[in-house]
């Protein structure tokens, strides 16, 4: 034995040949996830005067697969709270599981059947709690892969609508959309609402309509998208959610003057 | 003469120091006993007794009588909350406690014991989600905080819990929603289950400060239990007849009963119930309406009322 | 020095099911000097008396605010009350970073009863030494909650602790019904002479000796001292102007 600790209880350099120290050694850094695995498109939400309007459609890929098409991917949190999500599917269970949780203990102090439930979480309060899991988990570089929409309305009973991905980056605005939607949904919506001011002058049904709309110009144009979908109305009434929604007039006819892939190469 | 008679007394002397000692002696055993075999906690007596956990069951014995109702279609809960002073808020301050979504727990004995003892039983349920995405059995939460209440009677270094709870809930008699409301699940149900089988239902257990606990159709604890026990046992709990909101009428009427006997002093009635899916909760543990134990509340008062006056004429 | 066998330690039960050594630490509230909080629909209100070692020694601190939204009032341990006080501070702070909201009060005050009900059932530890008087606005409204060493936390319409309160109990059950409805300034008044209440006849409330703490709809909880507090006093108490006036009569 010699006096170097990290040689004791080893196999004797003069028995058995020099010791390998690089055996025990991870051959690379650690790696954790790259890439969503089962996946959901995007999520597009619009502000009116009274609250939001939020949709998603109920489709899970796996890769190109359209795997699971009956996921309902908008959770309602409480009477004011919906969240939208895209992206990993496991991961939005994982933080389903995390919102029941939130939600159970919220629920231990302000009974469900208090008049005046003014003290549970507002929508703003849901949106902080997500973005600070979110970054979490990004600085341990193992985010859950997905990006959010969290619609509802805050303390003040205002409309709120407000982003968070797998970053932890948070964002807010009249109207949002996430994955393919921030490409195709979003200057659709934008024509309704430009700005803040103009959340005022939009009704419950323009929104609805323009939401609706997204829906079936995505179904059009993203190859991951379904056409049975999700929508929610989140107002001072509450939450109206259903899940199970089928696309209406749809038209194809545009399908045909599309050239460049496909069996029409020219 | 002399060298006698003093020796004499010096006998007389001794024998009297002796007779002391004695005296000394025989109260020795009984110091003893009190000093070591009660004053601390995991020890026996002689004669197999846990002094500390029987002390701990007389703090319990002093406090607002909490009862539990196992109807056919839901679990009911009530609580005499006596009103200590006149500067507390009417109608804050509850103390029946919701556990999990589909459980309550009142306990009845020193109020912060069972405040712990909630904060336990919600850990066990959270942690029973977390592991297997359902929500936790009121069988199981039982099991386990009968052993975790246990586990404060087995070291010096810990007293007993001063209370005795009653927990109720309600066991989801539908296929489980696994992971929440997301994805509609499988459509031809979840393997495991004997067909024709009833599951779910509603329970009650009733926790003592030693950790043993029993299953119950009604159960009561605190200051005037002897009281609303032979009303709870008037009620014939066992032939699963008792109705959810016979059973919110009953559970006001025994605390109003179980209250006479402290009748100087003010109460308020505090009820919560949980009810199957089907019924006014939808398998949640929550507050009585208010509208429904006040109606509760004027049926008790006018029964004890009557009863009042059936005394005074079979006085006359 | 025990008065019995079953009062060594806070884990022990008497015969009768009592905990000695809780019972002696809600002894120790009563050593500290008075201190008062009563609500209205609008605000909540904590008024304190601070007590000085010697003449030219500072004051006791006896209100802390915790956060924007509420403070404390102590009697008792006051190194004791720092620990409570640390604590709540973190909490509050961890609920605006977390879930930017404001920490509900009912939450914070079953938290720290948590705490104390701990230290009451395992043998290294005893009972804290200072009762609380919690007083704050949430979403819910103002709140006036009280604290004691067993861990017991209850909400009140009003309340005193410390030395000789159940002088101010008294006064404040007497007027217990105006309390709801009475304005900013009221409330105040109620809680200053309830405070006076509790005081030797020859002790006067001043600038010096005094703390105030008011949160209220839509007012963050802000504490008064000195000067600040002057006009109340006046207000509250007609008599001292008056034997001002004869004072300066007698020297002319």
């Amino acid at each position: 034995m010699n006096h170097f600790p990290e040689t004791w209880g080893r196999p004797r350099d003069d028995v058995y040949g020099p010791y390998n120290h690089g055996y025990l050694q991870a051959p690379a850094p650690n790696q954790h996830t790259q890439s969503p695995i089962v996946t959901g498109t995007s999520v597009v939400a619009i502000k009116f005067k009274d609250g939001v309007v939020i949709a998603t459609d109920n489709l899970a890929s796996y890769g190109s697969l359209a795997r699971f098409t009956d996921v309902k991917r908008l959770r309602k949190f409480n009477e004011r709270t919906v969240i939208g999500f895209g992206g990993d599917i496991s991961d939005m269970q994982h933080l389903d599981r995390l919102l029941n949780s939130l939600s159970i203990k919220e629920n231990y102090q302000h009974d469900a059947t208090d008049e005046e439930d003014t003290d549970g979480f507002s929508a703003d309060n849901v949106h902080t709690y997500l973005s600070k899991v979110m970054y979490a988990r990004r600085t341990k570089f193992d985010p859950l892969w997905n990006h959010m929409l969290v619609a509802g309305l805050d303390s003040d009973d205002e409309p709120f609508l407000a982003s968070v991905d797998l970053l932890g980056t948070t964002f807010s605005s009249p109207s949002l959309a996430t994955g393919y939607g921030a490409h195709l949904a979003q200057p659709i919506m934008r024509k309704v609402v430009p700005d803040e001011d103009a959340v005022d002058q939009v009704t419950e049904e323009q929104a609805v309509k323009v939401i609706k709309e997204c829906m079936k110009v995505l179904f059009y144009r993203d190859a991951r998208s379904l056409d049975n979908y999700s929508i929610a109305v989140i107002k001072k009434e509450g939450v109206n959610l259903k899940l199970d929604e089928k696309l209406e007039n749809q038209s194809w006819q545009f399908a045909e003057r599309i050239r460049g892939y496909g069996t029409q190469v020219n | 003469m002399w060298l006698v008679s003093s020796s004499w007394v010096w006998l007389m002397c001794a024998k009297l120091l002796v007779a002391r000692l004695a005296t000394r002696k025989s109260l020795l055993p009984q110091r003893l006993k009190l000093q070591s075999y009660d004053l601390s906690n995991s020890v026996f007596s002689p004669d197999g007794r846990n002094f500390q956990v029987e002390y701990a069951v007389k703090a319990v014995e002093n406090g607002g009588t909490a009862i539990g109702i196992r109807c056919k279609d839901g679990v009911v809960l009530a609580l005499e909350k006596l009103v200590s002073s006149k500067l507390l808020k009417p109608g804050a301050n509850k103390r029946i406690a919701t556990v999990d979504r589909h459980v309550g727990a009142v306990t009845s004995g020193l109020v912060p014991d069972g405040r712990h003892f909630v904060s336990r039983a919600r850990e066990e349920s959270s942690s029973w989600r977390n592991m297997y995405k359902s929500p936790i059995p009121v069988s199981t939460l039982a099991n386990r905080m009968g052993a975790y209440v246990q586990a404060y009677t087995m070291y010096n270094s810990v007293r007993p819990f001063g209370i005795t709870a009653i927990v109720g809930g309600w066991d989801s008699e539908a296929e489980h929603e696994v992971d929440g409301q997301v994805g509609v699940g499988p459509s031809t149900g979840a393997g495991g289950k004997v067909e024709g089988e009833k599951h779910g239902g509603p329970f009650l257990y009733m926790i003592e400060p030693s950790g043993s606990y029993w299953g119950y159709y009604g159960a009561a604890t605190g200051k005037g239990r002897q009281a609303a026990k032979s009303e709870l046992e008037k009620l014939e709990l066992s032939g699963n007849k008792l109705s959810l909101e016979e059973g919110v009428k009953a559970a006001a009427k025994i605390i109003y009963i179980a209250h006479e006997d402290s009748k100087d002093k003010e109460f308020e009635l505090e009820m919560t119930w949980v009810s199957s899916l089907s019924g006014p909760t939808k398998g949640r543990h929550e507050e009585v309406p208010k509208a429904l134990r006040e109606e509760a509340e004027r049926i008790a008062k006018k029964s004890l009322d009557e009863g009042d006056e059936d005394d005074a004429k079979m006085e006359e | 020095m025990f008065r019995n066998n079953y009062d060594n330690d806070a884990i022990t039960f008497s015969p009768q099911g009592r905990i000695f050594q809780v019972e002696y630490a809600q002894e120790a509230v009563k050593q500290g000097s008075v201190v008062v909080g009563v609500v209205s629909k609008t605000h909540a209100v904590l008024a304190a008396l601070k007590r000085n070692a010697e003449e030219l020694s500072s004051y006791q601190k006896k209100v802390i605010p915790i956060d924007s939204h509420f403070g404390i009032a102590l009697a008792g341990l006051a190194s004791d009350a720092r620990v409570l006080s640390n604590f709540m501070k973190q909490q509050a702070l961890a609920s605006r970073l977390t879930y930017a909201r404001a920490i509900p009060l009912s939450e914070i005050v079953s938290r720290i009863g948590d705490k104390a009900q701990v230290n009451t059932q395992i043998y290294s530890k005893r009972p804290y030494g200072v009762g609380l008087l919690i007083a704050g606005v949430d979403s819910r409204g103002p709140h006036l909650y009280e604290f004691q060493p067993s861990g017991v936390t209850q909400e009140m319409v009003a309340c005193g602790i410390g030395a000789r309160s159940q002088m101010a109990r008294t006064y404040l059950e007497r007027n217990l019904e105006v309390f709801a409805d009475a304005s900013r300034e009221e409330l105040i008044k109620h809680a200053l002479r309830a405070l006076k209440e509790s005081m030797s006849q020859d002790k006067e409330l001043t600038v010096d000796n005094t703390s105030v703490g008011i949160a209220g709809v839509g007012e963050d909880f802000v504490l008064y001292e000195g000067q600040d507090i002057a006009e109340w006093l006046d207000a509250s108490f007609d008599s001292r102007g008056q034997t001002e006036g004869e004072g300066m009569d007698v020297d002319s």
